[in-house]
C-alpha cells in the first residue's frame, strides 16, 4: 500500500509538472496552422558542376540563410534535407512570389574585358567576380542623382581590379550581373583603391532594382544554381480555421470517448477517463517540452491516439470483468486483468510503433508530423493505461470497501462465486480463468 | 451471447470477397483508363503539379465552375482542374467555399500563378489565396517510390515482428488480413475517385499504414487469446472450439476499441479541418473493415489451415 501511495503522489507530481509546462511553454505550431510557406530548394547540377558536394551545400545554405534573413520575417528556418536539398520555412511573407524569385536567383557578378572577334566586339571573362567583393552599398550619384551600387573589393579583389583596370586604360570594362550587361564604363586610369561603382547605364537604376542587387551581392552568390521543387503555402485564415476546428473536434472526440467509457465500464471507466485526461495533459506537455511542432496532420494523430489510448484500458477491463464472472475475487480479477492483457497491449502497440518509425523515415514532412505524434502518443498511452489506471484501481478497490458488481457494469447473478476483496497475493492472480 | 463464427467460416470468406470485388474492379478499370495508369486517382504529390486554393465568400455553382474553367483556359492555363471544397461555415464566418485549381507544376519565375490570381479576382469578389501546394515533377516520382517503399517496409516489419512473436501461419493470416483491409480502403478510394474525383496524396499512404497497424493490432489481440487458451485447453477442446471461444472472449474488446477510435475519427471528420477530411475518411473505412477482418477473416483463415493440418495428419495415419 505504501508503494502505491508513493506512486500516486508521483503521478500527482507528473500532472502538476505537465500543467505547469503547458502554461509556461509556448506551443510550436506548424506553418499549416499559423500560415506561412515551406519551400524545398534543390541544388542543380550543370555542365560545369557535375556533383553536388557537402561543401557546396554548406555555402548554398549560408547564402540562402542570408537571403531569407533579408526578407525581414522572424522565425525563418533553413535546414539541410538529404544530399542536395534545403528546406526553407518562412512564416507569413507578404509577397511570396517575389520572395521565391529572390531565393532561387543566382547573383553572379562578373567583370569582363572587350575582345575583338571576327570584327565584332565581344566580352571575355576576366576572373574577377562577385566573390572578390567585401561588400556592396546602395548610394546615389552626386551628379545626376541616380541610384548606383557602390562596390568594395577585398584584399585579393583590390589587387585583381587594379591589374585589370591598368590593363584596360582607354577601353571599356563591362559589369555583368546574372549574365546581363549592367554598364560598361571606359577606364580612364588604373583604379587601385579597391572601389568601383555600377550605374544602371544611360537610364539608371530604379530603386528596387539597385536595392535587390545590393542585397543579392551582400548575401553572396549561390555556389550552385538551385530550384524550388516543392512548395506548401497556407494562408493565415485557413490556418486559424484549422486550429479552431481541431479544438472542437478534439473536445467532442474526447468527450464522447469519456462518456462511452463511463457508461460501459462504470467505475473503472471513470478511472480510465481520469487516466485519459492525465494522458492528454502529459502528451501535450511533452509536445511542448521536446518541442514537437504541431501540424494539422499531427493534431489528427494526437486526437486519434486518444481513441487508441483507451484500447489498453478496454482490454484490461474486459479481462477483469471476465475474471469476475468466473468467480475471482475483486483484487485477483484486477491483477490478472492487467497481467493477462499486458502481452496483447504490448504486441499490438509494437506494430503501431513499427509503422510509425517507417512512416517517419520514409515520409514527407506532413507525414512525419503525423507519425511522430502518433508514436509518442502510443508510448505515453501505454504508461497511462497501465501504470496510472492500475494505481488508481488499487487505491480505490484495494480497500475492499467498494465491491458492488454494478460498479463494474455486472449483474449480481453473473458472478459465479465469491466477490470479496480478500485475495491480495499477486501470484494467485495468475491462474487461468477457464481452468 | 455467443457467436458461432467458425461454423460459418466460408460465409465470412464469401462476404470478404463480395466486399473486395467492386473495389478491385474499379482499380483495374482505373489502371487501364487513367492516363497515369494508377489504380486510384493520384494527386499532385505523386504526379507533380501545383494546386492553388482560393477561399471565396460565396457558394459556387457548377455553372460558375465551368465558366471559370473556360476563362482560365482562354487565359493560357493548360488543362486546369477545378474542384469546390465546401466549408461548413459555422458562425457565418467570411469564407463559404474553397475553389481548388490544379495545374501543371508552376516553377518560380512563371507568371501563371499571377494570371490565375488575376482571373480569380475578376470572377469573384476579393478571393483569398488560402493555400498553395506545388510539387516538382521529378519529386512526385520520388514521393511515389518512397510511399511504395514505406508500405513494403511496414509489411515486412510487421511480418517479422509477428513471426517472432507468433507462429508463421498466424503471421501470414494477419498479413492477409491487412492486405484485405488495405485493398478494401484502396478499392473504396478508387470508386470515390471515379465518382467524385477524390485523389490520393501522401497523407493517404499514412492513413493506409495507420489502418494496417491498427488492423494487425486487433488481430494480435485475438491470436494472443488463442495462444493463451491453447496452453490450457489444447487437450480438452478442438482447435475450432478454442478459436471460437477466443473470438467471443475478445469480441467486446475488439468492438469497443474500434468504437472509441471511430468516435474520435468521426469527430475529426465532421468537425475537424477541411484539408484532412479524406485522410480521416480513409482511416474510418480502414478501421471499420479492419475490425471485421480480424474477427471474421483472419481467425477463420487460421482455423481452416489448422483443420487442413489435422486432416492431413489423419490421412497420413
Amino acid at each position: 500500500m505504501k508503494n502505491k501511495l508513493i506512486l500516486f503522489w508521483a503521478i500527482v507530481l507528473i500532472v502538476i509538472a505537465s500543467i505547469v509546462t503547458i502554461c509556461v511553454k509556448p506551443t510550436k505550431l506548424g506553418l499549416d496552422l499559423v500560415g506561412g510557406s515551406r519551400l524545398v530548394l534543390e541544388a542543380q547540377t550543370t555542365n560545369t558542376i557535375a556533383q553536388i558536394t557537402p561543401d557546396m551545400m554548406s555555402s548554398l545554405q549560408f547564402a540562402i540563410e542570408n537571403r531569407v534573413n533579408k526578407l525581414g520575417v522572424s522565425e525563418t528556418v533553413v535546414q539541410r534535407s538529404g544530399d542536395r536539398r534545403l528546406v526553407i520555412e518562412i512564416p507569413d511573407v507578404s509577397d511570396l512570389n517575389q520572395a521565391k524569385a529572390y531565393l532561387g536567383e543566382t547573383a553572379e557578378l562578373d567583370f569582363r574585358k572587350p575582345v575583338m572577334k571576327d570584327g565584332l566586339q565581344e566580352w571575355e571573362a576576366t576572373g574577377l567576380t562577385g566573390k572578390d567583393l567585401s561588400r556592396a552599398n546602395l548610394s546615389t550619384n552626386s551628379q545626376n542623382g541616380q541610384w548606383v551600387v557602390d562596390l568594395e573589393f577585398n584584399g585579393e579583389g583590390t589587387k585583381k581590379f587594379a591589374d585589370l583596370t591598368k590593363q584596360l586604360v582607354g577601353q571599356p570594362m563591362a559589369i555583368f550581373f546574372n549574365g546581363e550587361l549592367q554598364s560598361a564604363p571606359v577606364i580612364r586610369e588604373a583604379i587601385t583603391g579597391g572601389r568601383a561603382q555600377i550605374s544602371g547605364g544611360d537610364s539608371g537604376f530604379v530603386y528596387e532594382e539597385a536595392k535587390k542587387m545590393v542585397d543579392l551581392l551582400n548575401a553572396g552568390a549561390l555556389p550552385v544554381p538551385a530550384k524550388i521543387i516543392e512548395e506548401n503555402t497556407v494562408g493565415p485564415t485557413l490556418g486559424a480555421d484549422s486550429i479552431a476546428k481541431s479544438k472542437v473536434a478534439g473536445a467532442i472526440g474526447l468527450g464522447f470517448v469519456m462518456l462511452f467509457m463511463a457508461v460501459y465500464y462504470r467505475a473503472p471507466g471513470l478511472i480510465a477517463d481520469i487516466a485519459l485526461v492525465i494522458y492528454g495533459l502529459m502528451l501535450f506537455a511533452l509536445f511542448k517540452a521536446i518541442p514537437i511542432t504541431l501540424t494539422l496532420a499531427g493534431i489528427a494523430g494526437f486526437i486519434l491516439s486518444i481513441g487508441m489510448a483507451v484500447d489498453a484500458n478496454i482490454l484490461i477491463f474486459e479481462r477483469t470483468k471476465e475474471e469476475l464472472r468466473a468467480g475471482r475475487t475483486l483484487f485477483t480479477a484486477i491483477n490478472s486483468g492487467f497481467d493477462r492483457a499486458f502481452t496483447s497491449i504490448f504486441d499490438s502497440n509494437m506494430t503501431t510503433i513499427i509503422t510509425c518509425i517507417i512512416l517517419y523515415f520514409c515520409g514527407t514532412s506532413i507525414v512525419k508530423g503525423f507519425a511522430l505524434t502518433l508514436a509518442v502518443g502510443v508510448i505515453v498511452s501505454m504508461f497511462s493505461a497501465i501504470t496510472i489506471t492500475k494505481n488508481f484501481m488499487h487505491l480505490i478497490f484495494g480497500t475492499g470497501k467498494l465491491q458492488h458488481p454494478a460498479l463494474f457494469g455486472l449483474r449480481a447473478n453473473e458472478i459465479n462465486e465469491s466477490y470479496q476483496a480478500s485475495e491480495t497475493k499477486r501470484e494467485k492472480a495468475k491462474f487461468g480463468i477457464l481452468d | 451471447m455467443k457467436l458461432n463464427i467458425v461454423k460459418y467460416r466460408f460465409l465470412f470468406l464469401a462476404i470478404s470477397a463480395i466486399l473486395l470485388l467492386p473495389g478491385i474492379v474499379a482499380m483495374i478499370y482505373s489502371t487501364i483508363t487513367y492516363p497515369t495508369h494508377t489504380p486510384m486517382k493520384v494527386g499532385i504529390d505523386y504526379t507533380g503539379g501545383t494546386t492553388l486554393q482560393y477561399g471565396v465568400k460565396e457558394t459556387i455553382s457548377n455553372d460558375k465552375l465551368s465558366d471559370v474553367r473556360k476563362t482560365l483556359e482562354n487565359g493560357g492555363i493548360e488543362n486546369p482542374y477545378l474542384q469546390i471544397i465546401n466549408i461548413n461555415a459555422q458562425d457565418g464566418k467570411d469564407l463559404k467555399a474553397i475553389l481548388s485549381i490544379r495545374t501543371k507544376f508552376i516553377a518560380e519565375g512563371s507568371s501563371d500563378q499571377d494570371k490565375i490570381t488575376n482571373i480569380m479576382n475578376k470572377e469573384f469578389s476579393s478571393p483569398e489565396l488560402v493555400q498553395v501546394a506545388s510539387v516538382g515533377p521529378t519529386l512526385g516520382m520520388e514521393l511515389f517510390k518512397n510511399s511504395l517503399i514505406a508500405l513494403s517496409l511496414a509489411l515486412l516489419g510487421i511480418v517479422a515482428y509477428l513471426t517472432f512473436r507468433f507462429q508463421f501461419d498466424y503471421a501470414l493470416a494477419a498479413i492477409l488480413g491487412l492486405v484485405h483491409d488495405a485493398l478494401f480502403v484502396c478499392g473504396v478510394f478508387s470508386i470515390l475517385g471515379l465518382l467524385y474525383d477524390v485523389q490520393i496524396d501522401a497523407l493517404f499512404v499514412s492513413a493506409l499504414l495507420t489502418v494496417i497497424g491498427f488492423s494487425v493490432h486487433d488481430t494480435i489481440v485475438v491470436f494472443d487469446r488463442v495462444r493463451e487458451n491453447l496452453k490450457y485447453y489444447s487437450k480438452k477442446m478442438t482447435f475450432s472450439e478454442i478459436m471460437n471461444a477466443s473470438i467471443n472472449q475478445t469480441l467486446a474488446r475488439s468492438i469497443n476499441t474500434s468504437l472509441t477510435t471511430l468516435i474520435t475519427l468521426f469527430a475529426l471528420y465532421l468537425f475537424g479541418g477541411v484539408t484532412t477530411k479524406d485522410f480521416v475518411l480513409a482511416m474510418i473505412i480502414g478501421i471499420a473493415v479492419g475490425t471485421y477482418s480480424s474477427i471474421f477473416f483472419c481467425a477463420t483463415l487460421v482455423d481452416i489451415w489448422e483443420d487442413k493440418k489435422v486432416s492431413a495428419k489423419a490421412a497420413a495415419v
